[in-house]
């Protein structure tokens, strides 16, 4: 089990959960308990580097006359939910409305970020069709940024109203510099992230982030269900936030009331729960490939409209000819 | 506990083939899977006195030095080095596979083990005195260590020093891997050493792993106490140079030969403090191995 986590990426979570139960010095033989205190020094240094970094971004967006929303993993760690216990991420992801994207990515350029080189066709699928511009990644430190304009691609099949969770995020403390969703949004924004996008590997630690979400929001208020279900509504993500949480009960229990739980679409979400388990080679099912491929295009199908989804599989088709061709030159 | 070289080649297959193969290095315990037969020859060979099981049992890390496609088991043959079904590097030849997986166990270590404060650095043990001689790659901490374990010194590893927060060090005696020239210049001193094949082309050139001593290998279980820290160089024609280095200097040297100094923060600093302050530091600059290892023998035996 202690193998599969690793691999899922969920290994300090796992560890910081067992410690927090006091499980670890019951339940768990020596050599094991080794690696969850490794694992618990791995995440505390973590959370040190995001709060710096944290710090870092806001004195380089400091001047800018916007608020700056902080999203998904970092959001948890300064907010402290419970989804951050034993998080380890990547990037961090930010979002200023679309006017101050220019400057912000300006500001963040001087402070020492770069998209770094990016060939003409990446370059203007992030400028053009997507939600996001190129990851930034600072030049000394190789930490990541993601500055994003919109929760969702806009060329997205589903309409999703982001700009409706946007307008109604704020700040995280009255005259901090961070802004936040509200707790449902937050909560839809990662069913929809994990949906919608196609980082299945991650998958099971996602899951574990609604979980925990949905878990946090509700003990801390009685109405959350009824104003999640109201929420999704408006914002157009009826559907997905079913799908998620069905996904998230079918993992982890997650107490969710029946009529939040989608069982339509069963195979669908069939291709998920297999694309989303573990994949620890002694493990994993037969079907892992085939269900990571048939999502990979369902999610590149409703990213992208039929033309732009033509020219976008052309390209690629083209690069991975030449990078054949390439090869047997070498 | 059973010894890998008391083990059949056919018994070692199954349990590799199986995933019940466990190689106990120092206090790790690895559980190791594979197919490729140019590996499993070379392991049975270079851990021939290590202790292994062959029925399973908990483990540390899992390793698998396996083909990237089934058919690369038989066509254009290639390895690749899995970790927890993990492939975080690119295939090799499996010439190369012992090496990969050489390489591949000491980012395990530096990646994952943040009990120990993990630093770039060979370490070996004299008379009861623990030495670190940590210097960048290619500036013969290598070659040194082999000479000095091939001259009796104990073995604790040519490459990772673990410190824990008894400032303790552990051992993980395995092979030796020299590189390019150093190869031909340990066997042409000791002709009776025990080198594993040659892997030519690897991106450090080539490679080949030399046994650790059946000694060091049997107090795997026992750490040692650091007293001293060597900073080697290693320059052509150059007369034997022993400088004494001071406290503060060899603290600053050590956090860049450091794996994960920052990820252990102030208990990382404070490790690093008492580490300098209980053992001296010295700088040999030396051309011959001869002069090299009775300067380290004098400056142990007078001042250990």
């Amino acid at each position: 089990m202690f193998s599969e986590a690793r691999q899922a990426g969920v290994l300090s979570r796992l560890g910081s959960t067992l410690c927090q139960s006091h499980a670890t010095e019951k339940y768990l033989p020596e050599r094991l308990r080794e690696h969850v205190s490794a694992a618990a020094i791995q995440v505390d240094a973590f959370q040190r580097d995001v709060h710096r970094e944290l710090a870092y971004i806001q004195s380089a967006l400091s001047g800018l006359q916007t608020p700056v929303l902080l999203l998904k993993g970092a959001s948890y760690v300064l907010l402290e939910l419970p989804a951050a216990t034993g998080r380890i991420f990547s990037d961090i992801d930010i979002l200023v409305s679309k006017p101050h994207v220019g400057s912000a990515e300006a500001n963040l350029m001087l402070g020492g970020w770069s998209t770094g080189k990016l060939d003409p066709y990446d370059q203007r699928y992030y400028r053009e069709w997507s939600h996001e511009i190129p990851p930034m990644t600072h030049l000394r430190r190789g930490t990541t940024v993601d500055l994003h304009h919109s929760l969702a691609m806009p060329t997205c099949r589903i309409r999703i109203d982001s700009e409706r969770m946007v307008k109604e995020a704020f700040p995280v403390d009255t005259n901090g510099f961070w802004w936040r969703l509200k707790d449902e949004d937050m909560l839809l924004h990662a069913a929809s992230h994990l949906m919608l996008n196609s980082e299945f590997d991650r998958g099971l630690r996602d899951l574990w982030d609604i979980d925990l979400l949905f878990r946090h929001f509700q003990s801390s208020s009685n109405s959350f269900v009824e104003k999640l279900i109201d929420r999704s509504d408006q914002i157009g993500l009826t559907k997905i936030i079913r799908q998620a949480l069905f996904l998230a009960n079918h993992f982890f229990q997650t107490p969710v009331p029946e009529k939040l739980i989608s069982n339509q679409d069963g195979f669908f979400l069939n291709l998920m729960i297999c694309a989303s388990s573990t994949r620890h080679p002694e493990t994993r099912s037969g079907w892992l490939a085939i269900s990571c491929a048939l999502l990979t295009y369902r999610e590149m199908y409703l990213r992208l409209p039929n033309r732009l989804l033509a020219l976008h599989l052309a390209h690629k088709a083209s690069e991975l000819f030449k990078r054949t061709e390439e090869k047997k030159q070498v | 506990m059973l010894i890998l070289s008391a083990c059949s080649a056919e018994e070692l297959k199954a349990a590799l083939r199986l995933g019940r193969f466990r190689l106990h290095v120092g206090h790790l315990r690895l559980k190791i899977s594979s197919i490729v037969p140019e590996f499993v020859c070379v392991l049975q060979q270079l851990y021939a006195a290590h202790p292994v099981m062959l029925d399973g049992g908990d483990f540390d890390f899992e390793i698998a030095i396996s083909p990237p496609t089934p058919w690369r088991h038989w066509l254009r043959r290639n390895a690749i080095f899995e970790f927890c079904g993990d492939a975080p590097f690119e295939p090799m030849e499996v010439g190369h596979a012992f090496a990969m997986f050489e390489w591949g166990l000491n980012w395990a270590i530096a990646s994952y083990l943040h009990n120990y404060l993990i630093l770039h650095s060979a370490v070996v043990e004299f008379e009861g005195n623990g030495v670190l001689l940590s210097a960048v790659s290619g500036s013969g901490k290598s070659t040194l260590s082999a000479e000095l374990s091939l001259q009796g010194w104990r073995l604790l590893s040519d490459e990772l020093a673990l410190i824990d927060d008894n400032l303790q060090l552990f051992p993980l005696a395995r092979p030796i891997s020299l590189k390019n020239s150093s190869i031909d210049l340990i066997r042409t001193r000791f002709p009776s050493a025990r080198l594993g094949p040659l892997a030519k082309d690897t991106h450090k050139g080539t490679v080949a792993h030399l046994m650790a001593p059946d000694a060091s290998v049997e107090s795997n279980a026992v750490p040692a106490i650091p007293k001293f820290i060597i900073f080697p160089k290693w320059t052509a024609g150059a007369p034997l140079r022993v400088e004494a280095v001071g406290s503060g200097q060899a603290a600053m040297r050590l956090i860049d030969q450091a794996f994960n100094y920052s990820i252990l923060g102030h208990k990382g600093f404070e490790r690093l403090v008492a580490l300098v302050r209980q053992a001296e530091a010295w700088e040999i600059e030396y051309s011959s191995l001869d002069e090299a290892r009775e300067a380290i023998e004098s400056l142990v035996r007078e001042r250990g």
